[in-house]
């Protein structure tokens, strides 16, 4: 039977940066999708890098958190990255008086929040509403989703991890309390294997709480289901947000020849197959307009709705659980050793939420090796498949 | 409403036809009602997948014979027919719908930048008498290349330019259409692939304008036997590509630069 230290369940963002974290701390690891690669939640986000700007007011540690990231990621993945930067914009007297408590709660968590005068904002971005009242600028920009969790991928393989896609994980064998392996199905061949690991990730998302189950393990998971509408044209080029508390259909994302406006949020139960809903498209299409005149004039490109992992359990619609990042420690909070799972988090903060289950799983297999992925380039995303 | 799909299944000389059947709301796409078969009664249905809205290049497939996105094919315009859903052609079929990718990765040029500075200028959807220059696309806002224009001067410090991703998302689409690729893409005969196909020569021509530095090497690329003389000017490529890239544009503006 194959061994590896660790197993990785889950082959979205935070699976990737986990799996190259782990791999960068000299440790053997194999991670498991069973489907293709960022086909869950990651491949279907807005595309927004944060500044961390929409959290600074409700949530300044994620606002923090989405800061740093930002520096990182524009350092370590700069080419999967269409820093252009962002405008939130005061539409409103809603907004126009929450300005000044924006800008000190940005600068509060190190985003160099700056106003703009109004004219100098539909000079960078002519499409805007131009009845806006105030404008700030922002550090914001967007992620191309598939590359950057590939140039993860690509990095993890370069430093000798293994990647399977389609291949399902269907039990988890431990012995005496503690994580001995893991039974896996080839979906291709239909070939079911054993592999020997000392400890497992659950990177599985929105999915972690099925994931668990086979261990009997408990995780606390809400899939919060959000929707996005693109069309086609490049109004911006910068984020275009809507200075308000954070709610629905408040961010344009502007990425290649498109603009994408979302998001919305709905509690699910199951988060496969999840479809958008008619008054959720009709409902951003005409947020958007507000922030940019005739978005909706534009044409329609698609729609489609992502589960987000929301950790926690809600009876509410989801809005009110953080969207911080959780590591449960199995052997803490449950019978087993040696399983992790991680929840919560965002796009943004792939790399941070593979050094903080990394490093739990670094400390019980007592391994001193400290997180080292903020400080080297990724490797190019084609070198995913250049390698293998 | 209510639809059936033909789907190619199996891997290798072991493939059949199913026929399933889809209930789905309208302006649902081929994408969705594979999720929906996938979720449903065939869990073991393989096929790429990840954006749903067109950026990411994975889930392009045969419908009909013609290369697609499956996230951007309404379920509408395949109504009225059992449409035949089958995977790329050139690439090494993997299983189902899937293909293995690496193929095409391999083979663009190494290290080329994927960031071109953005030539959208967020302007009006008509065409300003004043600047002929400005091209206004079927998709709205304005692609303003005259770089002293006003609206491409104005930036926010510390930005040297709005930049954008290149438009190739790299599904494939070219590759399997292209009559020449199609007849031997296959990995083993890499010192003797006979073309490099219209996504790497679109490549090689993005690169040599992204990176004039390179430009020479671009070039000699572009310039061996399996490069540009070897493109039969069928422009299949263009016609199926989703991102407008329009690769047998490049590969002619190629050929005149060899001239």
């Amino acid at each position: 039977m194959d061994y590896f230290d660790v197993v990785v369940i889950g082959g979205g963002g935070t699976g990737a940066a986990t799996a190259y974290d782990l791999s960068l701390r000299g440790l053997s690891v194999i991670l498991f999708e069973r489907g293709e690669l960022t086909s869950g939640t990651t491949g279907r986000h807005h595309g927004q890098l944060h500044s961390g700007a929409r959290y600074a007011l409700g949530d300044p540690h994620i606002a923090q958190e989405c800061m740093a990231e930002t520096r990182i990621l524009r350092r370590i993945a700069r080419d999967a990255i269409e820093y252009n930067q962002g405008l939130f914009l005061a539409i409103d007297d809603e907004g126009e008086a929450l300005t000044p408590d924006f800008i000190a709660a940005c600068r509060e968590a190190d985003i160099p929040a700056m106003e703009v005068p109004v004219q100098r904002a539909l000079e960078l971005e002519r499409r805007i509403n131009p009845k806006t009242r105030r404008a700030v600028l922002v550090p914001d920009g967007t992620i191309d989703a598939y590359r950057l969790a590939m140039r993860f991928f690509a990095s993890a393989v370069a430093r000798g991890a293994v990647v399977r896609n389609f291949t399902e994980v269907i039990g988890i064998d431990s012995s005496q309390g503690e994580v001995q392996g893991v039974r896996v199905r080839q979906i291709r061949t239909g070939l079911e294997q054993r592999y020997a690991c000392r400890a497992i990730v659950n990177a599985a998302g929105p999915w972690a709480d099925k994931v668990a189950a086979l261990a009997q393990q408990d995780v606390p998971v809400t899939p919060a289901a959000g929707t996005m509408v693109a069309v086609e044209g490049r109004l911006t080029n910068m984020v275009v947000s809507r200075l308000r508390r954070p709610g629905d259909g408040d961010i344009i994302v502007p990425q290649r020849r498109l603009s994408i406006i979302g998001s919305t949020q709905r509690k699910v139960d199951d988060p496969d197959g999840l479809r958008p809903l008619e008054e959720e498209i009709s409902f951003l299409l005409s947020s958007a307009d507000e922030l940019i005149p005739d978005f909706s004039k534009q044409p329609f490109r698609s729609a489609w709705t992502a589960a987000r992992p929301l950790a926690g359990r809600s009876s509410e619609e989801g809005r009110e659980i953080s969207r911080d990042i959780s590591v449960i420690d199995h052997g803490k909070t449950g019978n087993l050793k040696g399983l992790f799972t991680i929840l919560g988090g965002k796009a943004t903060t792939l790399r941070i939420m593979g050094e903080l289950v990394s490093d739990q799983v670094a400390q019980y297999l007592d391994v001193d090796e400290p997180c080292r992925t903020a400080l080297f380039e990724l490797y190019p995303y084609d070198y995913y498949w250049r390698l293998s | 409403m209510r639809q059936s799909l033909r789907i190619l299944r199996g891997t290798g000389d072991d493939v059949l036809h199913y026929v399933y059947e889809v209930d789905l709301p309208s302006g649902s796409s081929v994408l969705d009602a594979l999720e929906y078969i996938r979720t449903g009664s065939v869990p073991d249905l393989m096929y790429r997948h990840s954006c749903h809205h067109g950026s990411c290049g994975t889930c392009a497939v045969r419908i009909n014979g013609k290369e697609v996105l499956a996230c951007l094919t309404k379920l509408e315009d395949v109504a009225g027919t059992v449409p035949t859903i089958e995977p790329l052609q050139a690439f090494k079929h993997d299983k189902d719908l899937a293909v293995e990718p690496g193929s095409l990765f391999r083979r663009l040029p190494k290290d080329a930048a994927k960031l071109r500075i953005s030539e959208w200028s967020g302007g009006e959807i008509k065409r300003d008498p004043d600047h002929e220059e400005n091209e206004v696309r079927p998709g709205g806002g304005e692609i303003n290349r005259d770089p002293s224009h006003e609206a491409n001067q104005a930036r926010p410090g510390g930005i040297e330019h709005f930049v954008r991703f290149e438009d190739c998302i790299e599904c494939g689409a070219c590759i399997s259409a292209c009559p020449v690729t199609k007849q031997n893409w296959s990995e083993e005969s890499l010192e003797m692939l006979p073309f490099v196909g219209p996504a790497v020569l679109a490549a090689i021509h993005r690169e040599s304008i992204n990176n004039p530095e390179w430009r020479e090497e671009m070039l000699e690329l572009a310039k061996q036997p399996n490069g540009v003389a070897a493109c039969e000017k069928h422009f299949n490529c263009s016609r199926v590509c989703p991102r407008m890239v329009a690769p047998g544009r490049h590969i002619e503006e190629l050929r005149k630069e060899l001239l």
